[in-house]
């Protein structure tokens, strides 16, 4: 007989001798045999029944010793076996996600991945174990991500090494513990779970308050405060109105940084700069169009540049005083 | 009739200690189920059924003391490895008190009356 249809003969024979079981428990329990069965078969020339014994006595020997030696039967009378069969169908239905979910995640199944996140789960859980005795003996003052207890950085690095401490221990006995315990700590870790959300919820919306004033500003001119306004030649202009493509006038800045601007901006459409002396920087005459005076002009402290009061030296050429240029007339 | 009766006997007394046997061919090493098997062969224990061992390894891990994981091989299938976790080390050593108090408990009675090891 062709080697992988025995194999393939003897386990679906095994499978009948188990067909009382539930599917999803029978199907856990068969579900490495052709590994197995090969195996087996590599190791000598005999056929596996010659090998194993009947497929048959093979079936009941691995139903006793997976401990599922009392058949389970379909019929449900008392609600006890009710309850129990839906226990199992529920059972059978999340085993089998597991085994499903598993080689996507790269395990055979995702419970032996889950089972690998344990001591992940008891650091996280002794994280938030310190978290929880803060909050309780601050009254819920404490909304940070460090248990400071009291205040204390020491004592918050204290408290979270005992509870790290304490909740791997606890999770390394945890199996070995009685139910009622067990039960115990299983809803600890809920309420610690749920305690847990709550604070970095709480933890997150602080945070998010001090990134909000800059998160929603949307004009990328809301800094400015005034408007200093150069020619070509690098002369700063003063009492210059900007308007927009209907007339309006632009409106930046404050108004009244300035003393002499509050009397200025009572009249209409602002002039800029409102602080013609606080001018940025004065800029070098580009060489080609302002040939003699203007290198004196850079030389000249910034305070004692005189744009107030344009005088013949300071304000040479003609362009350099636009006021009757660079004004337009509002057209409304 | 005799053989038979001592065979029978012997698959009792391993249904009993099989656990116990399947946890320490595992104690220092991991292994996958046919592996296991020959380790408790090895060991002396000829009568060990194959399907007895698969089953025990099921209801170990099923009990949460063993963990598994898949290795790929290059030839054949691939193979399904159980290991001691932290659960099964504890049961392998209060489950081993045990059964040496248990073995030297019956060495006694059997001293006591002169039968022959």
């Amino acid at each position: 007989m062709n080697v992988a249809t025995e194999q393939e003969a003897y386990l679906e024979a095994v499978r009948r001798a188990l067909a009382d079981l539930d599917p999803a428990v029978r199907d856990e329990l068969l579900e490495d045999l052709p590994e197995h069965f090969a195996e087996v078969a590599a190791e000598g020339d005999a056929t596996l029944t010659e090998r194993l014994g009947p497929p048959e006595a093979y079936a009941a020997e691995l139903r006793m010793a997976a401990g599922l030696d009392v058949a389970t039967t379909p019929a449900a009378r008392g609600l006890d076996d009710r309850v129990s069969a839906v226990l199992r169908r529920a059972r059978g239905v999340v085993g089998a996600a597991d085994r499903r979910t598993g080689p996507l995640l790269g395990y055979g199944r995702a419970s032996e991945f889950l089972r690998m996140l344990a001591p992940g789960w008891w650091v996280l859980r002794g994280y938030l174990a310190a978290m929880a005795i803060t909050w309780l003996t601050s009254d819920g003052n404490e909304a940070g991500l460090l248990p400071r207890l009291g205040g204390s950085t020491l004592a918050a690095a204290l408290l979270l090494a005992v509870c790290l401490v304490a909740s791997i221990w606890l999770g390394r006995r945890e199996p070995t513990l009685a139910s009622v315990p067990r039960t115990g700590l299983a809803i600890g870790g809920v309420a610690l779970v749920l305690f847990g959300m709550v604070v970095f919820d709480k933890a997150d919306q602080y945070g998010g308050g001090w990134n909000e004033p800059q998160s929603v500003s949307g004009n990328p001119y809301e800094y400015i405060q005034d408007v200093y306004v150069y020619d070509s030649n690098g002369n700063p202009l003063t009492d210059v109105s900007l308007y927009d493509q209907g007339g309006n006038p632009i409106q930046l800045g404050d108004p009244y940084r300035c003393q002499e601007a509050f009397y200025q901006a009572q009249a209409g459409a602002p002039a800029y700069p409102y602080c013609p002396n606080q001018q940025p920087y004065v800029v070098a005459p580009r060489p080609g169009l302002a040939p003699t005076e203007e290198p004196q002009r850079t030389e000249l402290p910034l305070s004692e540049v005189p744009v107030e009061t344009p005088g013949p030296t300071s304000t040479p050429a003609p362009t350099a005083t636009p006021t009757a240029t660079a004004v337009p007339t509002p057209t409304n | 009739m005799r053989s038979s009766f001592s065979t029978v006997d012997t698959t009792q007394l391993l249904k009993g200690v099989l656990d116990l046997a399947v946890l320490a061919v595992l104690k220092d090493e991991d292994g996958y189920g046919y592996d296991i098997l020959r380790r408790l062969r090895t060991a002396g224990l000829d009568e060990v059924g194959d399907a007895s061992v698969y089953g025990t390894l099921r209801r170990l891990f099923q009990a949460g003391l063993l963990t598994t994981y898949v290795v790929p091989s290059e030839e054949g299938p691939h193979r399904k490895y159980y290991g001691l976790n932290a659960a099964g080390r504890d049961q392998l050593n209060r489950a081993g008190k045990t059964w040496r108090t248990f073995a030297s408990t019956m060495d006694g009675l059997l001293d006591e009356r002169g039968v022959a090891a």
